[in-house]
């Protein structure tokens, strides 16, 4: 049996589960672009919610932040590179490379904001259907011209879909190599080489069989889309939302 | 009547290898075939050759009287495929939303879809698993998880790519118990396998597929016997000369 990820639709009859895939679409796309803009106050009057959120549906906080590993790589980077090139006080220096105050300010900033936008999407694909996220991309990119709606719609679901698996094929593919003595390797670049190379390799093999499953199943982009319709609640959840941004990125600090 | 008909079917890969050979093979409505081979004898090539996922390069295959190269959607519409890797055929984050994507597919609205998701399911022995998440189901929950997308679309032939493969004695003994039933319900089944211990008293011809070509094609009782020369074990009570048994007794 495959191991459980954190990362992916959690069925269940939550609020969230229960507000249109459209509504939480356009709530995702304000929370994330509020995010991007906040100060302190602000992200911390969105994450303390988004993280009663991530209880409420039953995430293992520990396990997500487990998965989430990587992009605790990719923060750091952020970090460092803010941290190391803002001019500002110097808080530590080594070798005439200066940490500055501000720096680190500046940086973890960024990074909060990064987590709070990777929150709000893992807390909206833990209570949406993959088929409506599909159903909503659709409707909300379909006024837009030049953009193929449907295929997009179908694109991100699929991304969605493989989220997790491609999280499980990179455990076990590290298992394996774990388990012939890889930790003896102390080159790191060697390790991230054997595992990127075996883990791409199974992801395209499985995304090539994916595809050969799908066209069996007469796989067409007019898919059926599930039918929406919107209720006061699903109203009232979006001005709430949109309310709470606008507060959010009028905060000054 | 005959549902499939395969007449001079030749396939060959890019790198030139003759896959198929020649088949010549035809299967009438409600007929079990078990299509049996050993590894690389050409039996996947040959399945998806029947709801045109492979083209013929020679020859032609007819399913339900039309030649899937002139219509391949209803080669796949008619010949439902469950394949060998259970895993890698699931689209749907749970499985009602697998079981859906087939009917999605054909453009049904969303209530004939329900209907049909629900009755696919029951008949799987799968109802009340519509939230789970399929990778996290046995093998056996697998396979009919699969096999409830093909019935979904109501597909009148399902075939079969080494079911059994990868599946304990429970795991197999679910999905042999499903595919008698749909037998006996009159669905065409077309079944491949190098072990034929499992499934082959239940079936009603065995053909036999070597280097991409029909070596046997008859009755499973007589076809069997010395079956070994094409790198299939012949099953122990075959060669101990005593009636075939099934795992289902």
């Amino acid at each position: 049996m495959a191991e459980l990820t954190t990362l992916g639709f959690r069925p269940g009859r939550s609020l969230f589960h229960r507000l249109d895939a459209r509504f939480k679409l356009l709530c995702l796309a304000m929370i994330s672009i509020t995010v991007l803009r906040a100060g302190v106050w602000g992200l911390t009057g969105l994450t303390v919610p988004g993280l009663a959120a991530v209880c409420r549906l039953g995430i293992p906080l520990r396990s997500m932040l487990k998965e989430l590993r990587y992009l605790a790589v990719l923060l750091f980077l952020v970090f460092a590179a803010r941290a190391l090139s803002t001019p500002g006080t110097a808080l530590l220096t080594v070798s005439g490379v200066s940490i500055t105050r501000e720096g680190a300010a500046a940086g973890g900033l960024v990074c909060w904001r990064l987590t709070s936008v990777v929150l709000a999407g893992i807390i909206f694909i833990a209570a949406t259907r993959p088929s409506e996220i599909r159903g909503a991309v659709i409707r909300l990119l379909a006024p837009i011209p030049f953009i193929p709606e449907r295929r997009a719609g179908t694109m991100i679901s699929l991304l969605i879909r493989f989220i997790p698996m491609i999280l499980n094929q990179a455990r076990e593919t590290a298992d394996a190599q774990r388990a012939r003595c890889i930790e003896c390797r102390k080159n790191p670049v060697f390790r991230l080489k054997t595992l990127c190379v075996a883990l791409l390799r199974r992801i395209f093999e499985d995304a090539e069989q994916l595809v050969v499953a799908m066209e069996a199943r007469c796989y067409t982009e007019d898919r059926t889309s599930p039918r929406f319709s919107a209720t006061p609640r699903d109203w009232t959840a979006l001005f709430v939302t949109a309310a709470a941004c606008a507060a959010a990125a009028g905060i000054p600090f | 009547m005959d549902i499939l008909e395969v007449s001079g079917l030749t396939h060959r890969f890019a790198d030139g290898t003759t896959a198929l050979s020649g088949i010549d093979l035809a299967v009438r409505e409600g007929e079990f075939v078990v299509v049996a081979g050993a590894n690389g004898s050409g039996k996947t090539t040959f399945l998806r050759h029947l709801n045109a996922l492979l083209l013929p390069h020679g020859g032609r295959v007819l399913v339900d009287g039309v030649s899937t190269a002139d219509d391949p959607v209803h080669a796949r519409r008619t010949v439902g495929m469950v394949f060998q890797d259970a895993d890698s055929q699931v689209v749907g984050e749970t499985v009602y939303d697998d079981v859906a994507f087939g009917p999605e597919n054909l453009g049904l609205d969303p209530e004939q879809i329900h209907r049909r998701v629900t009755a696919a399911m029951a008949a799987v022995g799968l109802a009340g698993f519509e939230d789970q998440r399929p990778h996290l189901l046995s093998g056996g929950e697998k396979r009919r998880v699969a096999i409830a997308g093909i019935l979904a679309m109501q597909s009148r032939v399902l075939v079969f790519d080494e079911p059994f493969s990868n599946l304990d004695y429970p795991g197999v003994r679910q999905v042999l118990e499903q595919i008698v039933a749909l037998h006996r319900q009159g669905h065409t089944l077309l079944l491949t396998t190098h072990d034929l211990e499992k499934v082959l008293v239940h079936a009603d011809r065995l053909v036999v597929i070597s280097a991409g070509s029909v070596v046997r094609d008859g009755p499973p009782a007589a076809t069997v016997k010395g079956i070994d020369a094409f790198g299939v074990r012949e099953p122990e009570a075959s060669r101990n000369g005593m009636p075939l048994s099934s795992w289902l007794s």
